[in-house]
């Protein structure tokens, strides 16, 4: 039994601590206003009181905290992506998450536990071993493998060739692992929020006061904030909110759908993954087996869910585990999903001054999670984006700049 | 299931569609910007509301125009694309190859 | 006593058949039944009330709900796991066992964790196990605790399959309002469907108790179902849950190992409502049950629950279940019944007749556990002073069963699917559905509807509607409802009594405590959705059947907030849990086979994957693969041979503006191709980057046929035609791809082999040049024929219809069998096309590779005002280059051949990446090509390659084509 339960055991009182302030009315003005009160958002806001000393923020956000993609998301944490840029970003964001339990004094229940990306065809094998080759050039751990190796390590996976696909090898990812993705957004407010960073949910932005090409204020359902800088983190709804500010962004919203099984005793310790199957699946410490494919075939402003996307996914989940026939789903859900034509996010300055975007999330943004926190509070703090986030400008369209992660991150997340 | 319908096939299931994306205006390929020409290649509208777009019934591979809401999914009208599009569309004057 | 000692004489038993005996195993001891009965009530007749242990504190649990709702009676049966006792219908030789133990079901060590159970607060995982990377430790521990039910990893896959419904009317629910509704639906004339997920048609007519006699139910209930039976046009689906509601009324419907699919004109919803359990401490134990639980047990399986009961009550069918209990032979001590007076109704004063005390005013507050909590012993009730309060006076009844009767919840799943929102009412203390969607409707008691009249008349009403909805309009219109719907009176505001020594659950199915709740709001989880997610209220198996509403009383009442303007969380599908086999179905994989699959399979080829279709790879053992691929090679190099291509695409592009469309399309200039030759193609998508190529044929003036990749076919065709849909060209495409099989005949024999069996084309190379396309008979079949240099021998590719391509394929390898022909695979020609420099789409290029970059530049017409891409590729190259494809060759011998992506590394920096290489079998070296710095492009050039085990190899560059570089080899 660890000592941090004692004192509640032990206490006859529970020693209740909001986690997080209570509401309050807004206030007429901030330094910086940030849109979106989800992971990314609330990330922002923590590193901006943490690295920058700038706590005079309001983090605004049209529902419940956290309740929009960082509550419906599957909670996939790795770095093995395709291109160096997207490589060297994604590896900070794993290196903050390992030490965010203890930041935080929360624990965000982070567990390592090796990520494989099937391959079912000699495309994807070359696929695989060029992100493995990338991956290791960055110091990322990441090895492309064959059967022998998959089924020592996943003895449970369907490695017969009798099959429709395959299973040819896979990129394998040690470090890939999974989080308990509400804590982690919970985790970034309670900190915000104890250093005076004030959290307004149910607080929806209506649109911007720019004057001259600058941002001067937000107006929202409950009135109308003057503020020096605005920060934008709201996945799924990225282009409505640009829209309001009169700019434009290369983002389709579109479903990405998911779903869970009963609990069941562990039996699968590994993420895995499979890009032709359109399939991935991980065990929560809870038992149930979290699942989902590819976005779906459409764009949506919509969370409803469909049988098209079940069925298609569990018959390919019982191509890589024929035993889980009388296993049992028991929730489908649905986020919006902020597809970018190359796969890769757009973060940084905006065509409006003072006005900041994080975006372009897609299938992509959980993971992303702390770097982009913190890259993205250095770039408002600052209002000059790190290197680091200079190849996901947005600018980087019109230069045919693109950061291919194609192959990467479509599905797999 | 959604159903969509199809103008040439009638009401069918979604699934036997591809969504083509919204129906857009390409600018003139050799008078435009080079950011407008960006702009059209990698920039959505992305709305919110009633759109119309292009949508293929692939068994039959026919394309045609769907109004859609991209929030509630309903679907308002599908419609022939001859109806937006009746003239044939010319680039230029007749090209170097064809006069060598 | 047969058939267990809890079995009672008929006319109790409505659902069994007695005449049917059925013996089953539970934890390997012997129960006898009947068919009819549920794996639950099967042990419940010879007292095996405990059926699991619980989620958290693997407390003993049992029959709650008896309605298949809860997840208190989740057993494991052989290899499926999680399978509801209550609603899972014996089988002989049945073998059962409980999950989530350590020890045995009745002895469980892990039950020793509610010792610390105060140690465990709400969300005790988030405050604690994570200091000095400990949680790796704790993590293992309560994964291990964690779970229900066990996966058999060598289960084998069973049988599931699928099939599609269709119905003017589908009615979901066969109680008495859906039953009611399917009449008045089919009297409309359309086809109805009704789906009930019980073997029993009628509902609460089964087992409730509305009247004093407490028969008046089933006789309702049997006319009713009668009446379904004698009407033709209803089609019924029992033991049939719909689990789903999808969008333009698509229903899924599970029923045994099928999966129906089930689209409807229309939709009522008629799924009625959810008894609610009471809390108060150990409102968990076996023992405590919902007092409906109690009815389905006596009237349905004919099951006496206990033998001396207590009934917390709030609800005129509390009486109902009291009188039921009285006639089964259990003694009800006293009816403790929250309301100020329990009023006289028909029932209570039949209850008072009895002489059964009546407890105004007061609340049960604890249920006594038995020894090791395997049941109860007695309850305790008290005087209540202010909601959820009471004196503390307890006053004692000893009993072996309590049945909460307090109150409902609608069951409203699939209208939540739907969409419908639901809205708390202070007048019933239920939630109701606000606005239903177009084409759904709603009867019964999931509509805030109880008295049996109005459920009746609603019924039919809602029947009515649909039908006239769906088109069917046979029927006249049914009298609207009139008066009291019967929903006040049917759920107490606050069944909730905390008690100061815990183990007062809110949700059984995760442990949840009051205190939790209380808790989790304190810490600031005070939104339902964020006390869901820190709480985890709501997201066991039952998904908040039993759990949310009470959350959401104690939500609001803790943050003082209003119910009306809060709301249940939004419930998901499945209804039910479904099984990944019913979902996954026989799942049809489509392959495609090429005319000549058999005689390649008959060749021994090794096969691989091309997008549907299966390829030979090469022909031989798998051992021997290296050595066939090079001996195939070397066939074609030396001698002939032949390969299937019909999975490439083939599109017929025809009519005056075919060139023109080609012009736009692709990036070469088609306007001046004569008739009677071919050209490359090279597709770029509108960003530039390059996606497809093949040749166009000219055949005619007016048509072209235009071969695409394997892979890249269909999207080409797509492409094509959208695009035309807006230029509105004089042209017409066809996608011929499967219409014709494919072989390329290569090799410096080929000519003689084919003009063995090719009679009606001049062969010769000045009346059939390289690059020049005939259509001609070959063995009688008609054909096209290409002469096209990929492999970079004289060859050519042959297009025959499908039909004949096996014929096809025959008669050349008989015509080349004296010249020694050879069929060649994939590998092979990888190889060959390999010395030959050329590039394969997707392998040689990324999704953004340009033609510049793949040093395609020659590809790309001048001054054609416009094609796919070419604005994109000319704004890219106003920069510089950042890498170029090259040809290489690795100069140390002994070096190992660098495999497909090793990268090319300049000092710290990736330059690029190999993209093909292979060892030559005709050059006797290494060659490949890559993706270099454009300074490093230039013939001669040295190149770091990082290769297996990051050893670094030098490339040099080299011009391309590696082999016969003058091509006169294809050209001959």
């Amino acid at each position: 039994m660890p000592f941090g339960l004692l004192k509640y055991g032990l206490s006859a009182k529970y020693p209740a601590r909001r986690h997080f302030p209570k509401a309050k009315e807004l206030k007429p003005t901030y330094d910086v206003v940030i849109v979106g009160a989800g992971g990314h958002g609330l990330a922002a806001a923590y590193y901006l009181v943490k690295d920058w000393g700038i706590t005079n923020i309001a983090v605004l956000d049209k529902s419940y905290l956290a309740g929009g993609n960082t509550a419906r998301n599957t909670a996939i944490i790795r770095s093995n992506y395709l291109t160096p840029e997207g490589v060297g970003f994604y590896d900070e964001s794993v290196r903050l998450y390992q030490g965010l339990s203890e930041e935080f004094d929360y624990n965000i229940l982070y567990s390592v536990r090796g990520h494989f990306t099937l391959a079912h065809t000699d495309a994807a094998i070359r696929t695989s071993r060029w992100r493995a080759e990338v991956n290791k050039h960055m110091g990322v751990d990441s090895e492309l493998i064959y059967p022998d190796e998959i089924r020592r390590l996943c003895p449970s996976l369907n490695l017969s060739d009798d099959v429709r696909y395959p299973i040819l090898g896979a990129l394998y990812h040690p470090p890939g692992a999974i989080a308990r993705h509400d804590a982690v957004a919970w985790g970034y407010a309670r900190y915000a929020g104890d250093h005076g960073v004030e959290i307004h949910t149910n607080t929806e932005v209506t649109g911007f006061i720019i004057e001259n090409g600058r941002v001067k204020g937000v107006e929202t359902n409950r009135g109308r904030i003057h503020c020096n800088k605005v920060l934008q983190a709201v996945a799924g709804s990225s282009s409505r909110v640009s829209d309001l500010a009169g700019f434009r962004l290369p983002i389709r919203t579109i479903p990405l759908q998911a779903c869970v099984s009963v609990p069941l005793k562990p039996f699968l310790d590994q993420i895995v993954v499979s890009g032709s199957l359109h399939v991935y699946v991980s065990q929560s410490d809870r038992g149930e087996l979290v699942m989902g494919g590819s976005t779906d075939p459409y764009g949506l402003y919509s969370t409803r869910s469909t049988l098209d996307f079940k069925e298609g996914l569990l018959g390919h989940m019982l191509e890589l585990f024929p035993f889980l026939g009388d296993v049992k789903l028991v929730r489908q859900w649905a986020g919006m999903a902020d597809m970018t034509p190359d796969f890769s996010p757009v973060m940084g300055k905006t065509p409006i001054e003072n006005y900041y975007i994080d975006s372009g999330w897609g299938t992509w943004g959980f993971k992303a999670t702390p770097v982009c926190g913190k890259r993205m509070a250095e770039t408002v703090a600052t209002g000059n984006p790190p290197e680091l986030l200079q190849p996901f400008r947005l600018e980087r369209f019109y230069e045919f700049q693109q950061v291919g992660e194609k192959g990467a991150a479509s599905v797999g997340h | 299931m959604k159903i969509m319908n199809c103008p040439l096939n009638g009401p069918r299931n979604i699934s036997e569609f591809v969504w083509g994306g919204e129906v857009r205006e390409m600018p003139d390929p050799v008078a435009c910007s080079d950011r407008e020409w960006a702009e059209y290649v990698f920039i959505e509208n992305n709305k919110a509301g009633f759109v119309r777009e292009w949508w293929c019934h692939v068994p039959t591979s026919f394309w045609f125009i769907a109004e859609r809401n991209t929030v509630t999914e309903e679907i308002v009208r599908t419609y022939p694309a001859g109806e937006l599009f009746s003239r044939r569309v010319e680039f230029g004057a007749k090209t170097k190859d064809e006069q060598r | 006593m047969r058939g267990g000692i809890n079995r009672l004489p008929a006319p109790f038993g409505r659902a069994i058949d007695r005449s049917r005996p059925i013996g089953i195993t539970f934890e390997e001891r012997d129960f006898d039944g009947y068919a009819g009965d549920s794996v639950a009530s099967v042990l419940a007749a010879d007292d095996q009330w405990i059926l699991s242990r619980s989620f958290k504190f693997r407390r003993p649990r049992g029959v709650l709900t008896m309605a298949g709702q809860d997840a208190n009676t989740l057993v494991q049966i052989g290899s499926e796991p999680n399978v509801l006792a209550d609603r899972r219908l014996i089988e002989p030789a049945l073998a059962v066992s409980a999950q989530n133990y350590d020890g045995s079901l009745e002895v469980d060590r892990g039950a020793l964790i509610q010792l610390f159970g105060r140690f465990l607060p709400v969300g005790f995982y988030y405050k604690a196990f994570y200091k000095g990377g400990s949680w790796k430790y704790w993590e293992r521990i309560i994964r291990n605790r964690a779970g229900l039910g066990k996966v058999d990893t060598y289960a084998h896959h069973g049988y599931f399959d699928k099939q599609y419904l269709f119905a003017d009317v589908a009615v979901v629910g066969g109680g008495p309002a859906g039953l009611s509704a399917a009449l008045q639906a089919a009297a409309g004339g359309g086809e109805v469907i009704l789906i009930d997920e019980w073997p029993l048609l009628g509902g609460a007519l089964n087992y409730a108790r509305i009247d004093r006699d407490g028969d008046k139910a089933a006789a309702l209930g049997d006319r009713l179902v009668d009446q379904i039976r004698a009407t033709k046009n209803i089609g019924v689906l029992r033991d049939a849950v719909c689990t789903g509601w999808f969008s333009d009324n698509w229903l899924a419907v599970i029923q045994g190992n099928r999966f129906y699919k089930l689209r409807a004109k229309s939709v009522v919803l008629a799924t009625g409502s959810l008894e609610q359990p009471a809390v108060f401490r150990n409102n968990d134990l076996p023992g405590v049950m919902n007092g409906t639980a109690a009815q389905r047990l006596i009237r349905l399986y004919g099951i006496r629950p206990g033998r001396k009961a207590v009934v917390a009550a709030a609800n005129e069918d509390a009486y109902g279940v009291t009188l039921d209990l009285g006639d089964a032979g259990c003694a009800v001590q006293a009816v403790v019944d929250l309301r100020r007076s329990a009023g006289d109704g028909a029932m209570v004063r039949a209850v008072r007749g009895r002489g059964i005390p009546i407890l105004e005013g007061h609340a049960v507050i604890e249920a006594i556990a038995a020894t090791g909590k395997h049941g109860i012993i007695a309850a305790s009730a008290a005087r209540i002073t202010s909601e959820g309060q009471t004196d503390g006076r307890a006053m004692t009844f000893e009993c072996d069963l309590l049945c909460m009767s307090t109150g409902y919840s609608p069951a409203g799943q699939i209208l939540h699917h739907a969409g419908t929102r639901f809205a708390y009412d202070h007048a019933t203390n239920m939630f109701a559905p606000a606005v239903l969607p177009p084409h759904v409707f709603a009867a019964g008691s999931v509509n805030g509807t109880y008295r049996l009249e109005a459920v009746l008349a609603e019924g039919r009403r809602a029947g009515w509607a649909a039908s006239q909805d769906a088109g069917c309009i046979g029927a006249s219109e049914p009298q609207a409802v009139t008066g009291d719907r019967g929903g006040e009176g049917q759920t107490h505001a606050w069944p909730i009594f905390p008690h100061k020594r815990g183990s007062d659950f809110v949700d059984f199915d995760e442990d949840l405590q009051v205190k939790d709740l209380v808790n989790g709001i304190a810490d600031g989880y005070d939104d339902i959705e964020l006390l869901k997610r820190y709480s985890t209220v709501g997201m066991g198996p039952s998904q908040g059947r039993h759990s949310a509403v009470a959350a959401v009383r104690v939500l609001a009442r803790e943050t003082k907030t209003d119910l009306s303007q809060l709301s249940v969380t939004t419930q998901r599908p499945p209804y039910m849990p479904e099984k990944f086999g019913h979902l996954a179905g026989r799942v049809f994989e489509p392959e495609r086979h090429t005319a000549m699959h058999h005689r390649h399979h008959e060749m021994g080829a090794r096969m691989m994957l091309a997008g549907l279709w299966y390829r030979p790879a090469f022909y031989g053992k798998a051992e021997q693969r290296d050595r066939a691929i090079r001996d195939e090679a070397l066939a074609v190099r030396n001698n002939v041979g032949l390969i299937d291509v019909s999975t490439l695409g083939g599109l017929d592009v025809r009519g005056p503006d075919a060139a023109e469309f080609l012009n736009r399309l692709y990036t070469f200039a088609y306007a001046k191709q004569p008739v009677g030759r071919s050209r490359y193609v090279l597709m770029c998508d509108q960003s530039g980057a390059i996606i497809d190529d093949g040749v166009a044929c000219r055949f005619l003036d007016e048509h072209f046929y235009v071969t695409a990749t394997t892979s890249g076919v269909d999207a080409v065709y797509r492409l094509m035609l959208q695009w035309n849909a807006q230029w509105r060209l004089d042209i017409d495409v066809a996608n011929v791809t499967a219409a014709y099989a494919g072989v390329n005949i290569a090799g410096p024999r080929s000519r003689e082999v084919l003009s063995k069996i090719c009679h009606d084309v001049d062969l010769s190379p000045e009346a059939f040049p390289y690059m020049g396309v005939r259509m001609g008979s070959v063995a009688g079949i008609p054909t096209r024929l290409l002469r096209v240099g990929f492999v970079g021998e004289l060859g050519y590719e042959i297009h025959a219809p499908a039909s004949q391509g096996e014929a096809l394929w025959d008669a050349l390898m008989a015509a080349g069998g004296t010249a020694g022909i050879r069929p060649f695979g994939v590998e092979a020609q990888r190889v060959l096309r390999l010395e030959k420099g050329h590039i394969i789409i997707s392998q040689d290029t990324d999704g953004l590779t340009h033609p510049h970059e793949a040093d395609m530049a020659w590809a790309i017409a001048k001054n054609k005002p416009y094609f796919m891409g070419g604005r994109s590729i000319a704004i890219q190259m106003k920069k510089p280059l950042t890498r170029k494809l090259v040809g290489f060759t690795v100069d140390d011998h002994s070096a190992p051949v660098p495999e497909e992506c090793h990268l090319t590394i300049r000092g710290s920096e990736i330059t690029g990446r190999v993209t093909s290489a292979v060892r030559s079998p005709a050059l006797g070296r290494t060659i490949g090509l890559a993706y270099v710095a454009p300074d490093q492009a230039v013939a001669g050039q040295i190149f770091d390659i990082r290769i297996e085990g990051g050893r670094m190899i030098q490339g040099r560059v080299v011009p391309i084509p590696f082999y016969d570089p003058e091509n006169k080899r294809q050209e001959m």
